[in-house]
């Protein structure tokens, strides 16, 4: 029997901008993908070969890095992702924009589309930049390239545009958020430097560390059973469950029970959403009160500590911040706050962290990130098992002292044949990713730091404007990322933008017909992974860093075609117009072949000239990098700190840990939310999201939303095999499959549903629909949904209706604090209420009657919005 | 004779099983081993998971489940002409022969073989017999999964996890070759905790009964005023707790149905 006729190598990270995650083998069989797997690095390579290694913990349990792949389940469906019935077969245009005539900006996300050729629609597009050109500049078209996706370098999903433009007199370009770093990147780093995202970025050999002298981890809104599926594989879990072979107890601290907490928890501490800083400070407390903090340390390796016990012992506000008053805050009983914190003091004590979640993307997320520096600094981080460790992104940047394990001798790179713009690398004419709602509307904005996630911590106190002196403002929108609405912040008002008359032109570029692209004017058909050849790497894994050879194992679904040749196809016509146009291809590409790149991508990534083989490379269809030798030599994470400060300062002006931030004092003088010393904040700048503000009076419910189980944001909504996993989707009596809403059994009993049951979820700001899940997982009085599912409009923009559950639709715009940009995507008040499916429908008849070709497997089809499908 | 071990200590729920077994079945027609699985509704390895506990002590217990391949499989008494046992063990439906034949469908205690309608065969686990026989040395599944909680081999490498585990219960007597290890059992949880002071109370004594009123087990609270027992039958129990210097106080404790966790336990201020 043949299984295979050929077999190709990729990596299937969903990170974007040239990274890279998730190796896997595919197995081609008649044309099509017929399985995709684990690489088997022993048919490859020998122990000896790979400088293996092996780490020891208490007890003389083990850890290794294997010799196969350790892929997560996102590879193992990438088929179904790949023929998804929601994939845009060709290049479609919205029925009512005429670009001769009237436009219909109203209409986005109501009309449906029509076919037209590639040729019409790169036409239609190169007129349209022209067009925009002569009228009002190129800093009018705004390229929205940024946020996860497809791993790609040579055919790179976001930012292939920058180059065309880049060559056609520049673009504005939005500047993605540290998303998932939020509270960190505004306020850790503020307290102990680590930039560039404010997490511990001295790690090495900190996971033997902690396996030999930890005695608890503490996994503050940690899921590592979820998070590092789209960039990181499983390791982690792997890394995880040896840390309870070593005997330590593992602590589960947020509102939900998470994925990671009910397989590795000894204990759940469910937190109210967002209330994390009030138990950080009632645990101070009482550690200054009973004295069992390392003064010594706090003497030695920190500034301004006196500030923060003149403020939690209640000599500033007249409010002792103790586990009295913490507990109606933040739900903990007093008794287990004081438990907690006595163990704490007197047991080695880690933290773990999974970025995302309540603790660090909900309103002044600066103020928790910046009471665990302190927590961490008052028991001596840096001294044997105590110090702060990250489950994913061991090589964040290509930092080497990221990585809890052992790494591979060189990091490798897909620099020399990327052809996107790198995060943080954007010209003088940008906005903040949070603020794009202003800018799509004509506004003039003025915010302070590029606010990317490769800034340093002094880039937070420069001021910007947008548009720049002379500059007309966003005109075009041009995206190969339409899926705003459904993973960051103020999503309705988002759709609202969309439909400015400001905006003349929304050109996306995506391969499947996903949120917002169906607001677009214009739409092109991409290929996907398997369907392109590019050059890849493999970087987080905590095995062995890789590259790969990627073949393109199928050929192109539908009229697709890459972002790199589709973009270029919009030059060919561009050129036609001469002047800055003239050559543009060229230009862009320096007539560089596809297998050109890729050779050039390789021999530049960093290995060394003696072990490169390019055609063993090609052949093998990937290579690893052996461990690095002397590993075991390096220091332990922030032990060089902990014995030596002045000879191993941080990166804060004083190179101690600061509780008192004098950059911070002297900048924002006025900021009562983020100021010098971290506080409990109740509300400002936008946010007023606690139990107990008026506003709990009608939205009574905090919600958690986590990075997705069964989705990389916006990703993956589209699979049969997802769907059916219980815990995934909901199905209600139509028939059709909602997003999952936990609820704890007395909030369920008291809203008055049960499992199964149709709801709505709302606030001022609109309405998703949610399938009922009543669980334990989930404290009462809070909700959880997970954000990311694909959007089903019902009513767009503010006040709207979505079937479909993208709760981000209605988080707020307000972004962490005033002079802090970030997304504030969970922790925030809705109302739950029970809705009668059916009524709905007979009320929006169109709309609900719309999904001709929805299917409850996999959710929506593109032919439903498409005329005459 | 092949065995499959199924680790559920070493479990972490991602289904990464459940998923290569579509990816390998789903749109590909292996005949004469197994023709194309149906996109959905089929689980030839299907992972149950089971919410135990309520707040602040819950777990998900993960359970991947398969055919047992057993050496007394129900099909092969059915069916003796259409269903057959390879010399690994592996018990296959051919699809030819057995075509129509829904009652096989039924025949499964596990409800581990399904009806293909379009097809018209019952269809189920094959082992990847089409895979071992091109030179794959495990199925899919255990190919697929990342935390060695399934392993796969001949039956006599396995002697120490077979002695100490168990196959499904509703396979016992069929000779399943699938046994799990380190399935958990049953727990009683509390905390105690004095509310007048805000303390938990550590080191207190936990007598847990059995129904006749013998000693099951002793326990104690620990740093953080929690005790745990996880070695509970389905049965029920009763739950003795004696804070030094306060009035013991007792509790029942029903494991027949679930876990049991106690609303936290205030003793009295008698201090």
């Amino acid at each position: 029997m043949i299984i295979s006729e050929k077999t190709v190598v990729h990596n299937l990270g969903l990170e974007s901008f040239g990274g890279g995650a998730n190796i896997v083998a595919a197995d081609v069989l008649d044309g099509r993908l017929a399985r995709i797997r684990p690489v088997h690095f022993e048919n490859d390579y020998t122990k000896e070969e790979l400088n293996y290694w092996t780490i020891t913990g208490r007890g003389g349990k083990t850890l290794e890095p294997g010799m196969k792949s350790y892929m997560p389940p996102f590879p193992l469906v990438y088929k179904r992702r790949t023929y998804s019935k929601n994939r845009i077969p060709y290049p479609m245009k919205r029925v009512d924009w005429n670009p001769g005539g009237d436009r219909h900006p109203e209409m986005r996300g109501t009309s449906k589309y029509e076919r037209i050729s590639w040729d019409e629609a790169c036409e239609i597009i190169a007129k349209e930049i022209k067009r925009v050109h002569d009228e009002y500049g190129p800093n009018s078209i705004l390229c929205q390239a940024d946020g996860h996706g497809e791993s790609k370098a040579i055919n790179t999903p976001h930012g292939c545009m920058t180059r065309l433009l880049g060559e056609c007199g520049g673009f504005t370009i939005q500047n993605r958020n540290p998303d998932s770093w939020e509270g960190w990147y505004w306020g850790a780093k503020h307290a102990w430097g680590m930039d560039p995202v404010g997490q511990n970025t001295h790690s090495t050999n900190t996971a033997q560390d902690i396996a030999q002298h930890c005695d608890a981890l503490l996994y503050w809104g940690c899921d590592l059973e979820t998070t590092t599926w789209g960039w990181g594989g499983q390791m982690a879990s792997r890394m995880a469950f040896w840390f309870e072979d070593c005997g330590i107890k593992n602590i589960a601290i947020a509102p939900d029970c998470n994925y990671t907490a009910v397989v590795h928890a000894d204990k759940w501490f469910p937190v109210f959403p967002n209330t994390d800083a009030a138990l950080q400070l009632a645990i101070a407390y009482v550690w200054m009160t009973e004295n069992t903090y390392d003064r010594e340390y706090i003497e030695t390796h920190s500034d301004g500590f006196d500030w923060f016990e003149y403020y939690v012992l209640g000599n500033e506000d007249g409010v002792p911040k103790s586990p009295e008053w913490a507990e109606p805050i933040c739900g903990i009983p007093a008794y287990r706050i004081k438990a907690l914190a006595r163990y704490w003091a007197s047991h080695a004590v880690s933290i773990a962290h999974c970025n995302g979640g309540s603790f660090i993307r909900a309103a002044f997320a600066h103020e928790p990130a910046r009471l665990e520096v302190y927590l961490l600094a008052m028991q001596g981080v840096g001294k044997p098992g105590r110090i702060s460790i990250k489950y994913i992104e061991w090589v964040l940047f290509g930092m080497s002292s990221c990585s809890p394990l052992p790494l591979s001798k060189v990091i490798p790179n897909t620099a020399a044949c990327y052809n996107g713009p790198l995060i943080g690398q954007g010209g003088d004419s940008f906005v903040p990713k949070v603020h794009i709602h202003k800018a799509l509307r004509g506004e003039k904005l003025e915010w302070y730091g590029h606010g990317t996630a490769a800034d340093p911590r002094a880039d937070q106190f420069k001021h910007f404007r947008f548009p720049l002196e002379g500059d007309a403002g966003v005109k075009m929108l041009w995206s190969d990322n339409p899926a705003f609405t459904t993973s960051l912040n103020g999503g309705y008002e988002f759709q609202d933008a969309l439909k400015s008359e400001n905006l003349e032109f929304y050109l996306v570029q995506a391969p499947w017909f996903e949120d917002d692209a169906r607001f677009a004017d214009i739409v092109l058909p991409i290929c996907t992974k398997f369907e392109v050849s590019d050059f890849g790497t493999d970087n987080d894994s905590g095995q062995w860093s890789a590259v790969t050879f990627e073949e393109a194992a199928i050929d192109a679904v539908g009229e697709a075609k890459s972002d790199w040749i589709a973009v270029q196809e919009i030059g060919r016509a561009l050129e036609k117009f001469g002047g800055v146009y003239e050559g543009v291809v060229q230009r862009m590409t320096k007539g560089k072949t596809i297998e050109q790149q890729v050779k050039e991508g390789y021999e530049a990534c960093g290995i060394p000239e003696e072990d490169r083989d390019f055609e063993a490379f090609k052949k093998r269809g990937y290579q690893l990098i052996p461990t690095e030798e002397g590993w075991e030599d390096q220091p332990v994470g922030l032990a060089p700190f902990a014995e030596d400060p002045a000879a191993n300062p941080l990166e804060t002006p004083t190179g101690l840990i600061e509780f008192y931030s004098q950059p911070l004092a002297t900048m924002f003088p006025d900021d009562e939310l983020r100021g010098p010393v971290a506080h409990w904040r109740e509300s400002g700048d936008g946010h007023d999201d606690r139990r107990s503000s008026d506003r709990a009076k009608k939205y009574p419910f905090l919600i958690v939303s986590n990075h997705p189980r069964w989705r990389v944001h916006a990703e993956f909504d589209d699979v049969e095999w997802l769907r059916e996993i219980q815990t995934c989707k909901v199905i209600g009596p139509d028939g059709y499959a909602y997003e999952p809403l936990w609820m704890h059994p007395t909030d369920a009993a008291s809203v008055g549903v049960a499992d199964g049951d149709v709801v709505k979820v709302y606030n001022e700001r609109g309405s998703v629909l949610g399938g009922v899940r009543v669980t334990e997982r989930i404290r009462p009085e809070v909700v959880y949904m997970d954000h990311g599912a694909n959007s089903d409009v019902i009513v767009s923009g503010v006040g709207g209706l979505d079937r479909g559950g993208a709760i981000n639709l209605i988080c707020p715009t307000a972004t962490t604090s005033k002079n802090a940009d970030g997304e504030v995507t969970s922790g925030y008040l809705v109302g739950v209420e029970k809705v009668d499916v059916f009524e709905l429908a007979a009320k929006y008849p169109e709309e609900f009657n719309r999904n001709r070709y929805y299917d409850a497997s996999y959710g929506q089809d593109v032919r439903d919005y498409i005329e005459g499908a | 004779m092949k065995a499959l071990i199924v680790d559920l200590n070493r479990c972490n729920g991602c289904y990464n099983c459940q998923l290569a077994c579509k990816d390998e079945h789903c749109e590909n027609d292996w005949a004469p081993i197994a023709l194309a699985q149906p996109q959905t509704g089929q689980f030839w390895c299907r992972v149950d998971e089971e919410e135990r506990g309520r707040m602040p002590v819950v777990r998900v217990a993960y359970t991947p489940t398969f055919c047992g391949h057993c050496d007394a499989c129900p099909l092969i008494g059915l069916a003796p002409e259409a269903v057959y046992r390879r010399e690994d063990g592996l018990v296959v439906i051919d699809p030819e022969k057995a075509r129509g034949r829904r009652d096989l469908a039924e025949a499964c205690p596990l409800g581990m073989v399904y009806f293909n309608g379009d097809a018209q065969v019952a269809q189920k686990c094959t082992g990847c017999a089409h895979l071992l026989d091109s030179g794959w040395s495990q199925p899919r599944c255990v190919d697929a999964c990342a935390t060695d909680a399934l392993r796969w081999g001949d039956i006599e490498d396995f002697a120490d996890e077979i002695a100490a585990g168990a196959a499904d219960e509703r396979l016992e007597g069929l000779g399943s070759h699938v046994y799990y290890v380190n399935r958990p059992k049953r727990w009683i949880a509390g905390t105690v905790a004095n509310r007048g002071e805000n303390e938990v109370i550590i080191g207190v004594p936990v007598t847990i009964f059995d129904a006749d009123g013998e000693v099951v087990a002793q326990v104690e609270t620990d740093e953080f005023g929690d005790f745990r027992y996880c070695e509970c039958e389905k049965a029920s129990y009763r739950v003795r707790i004696e804070a030094p210097g306060y009035d013991a106080v007792e509790f029942d404790a029903d494991c027949a149905d679930r876990d049991v966790v106690l609303d936290d336990v205030f003793v009295d201020m008698l201090r």
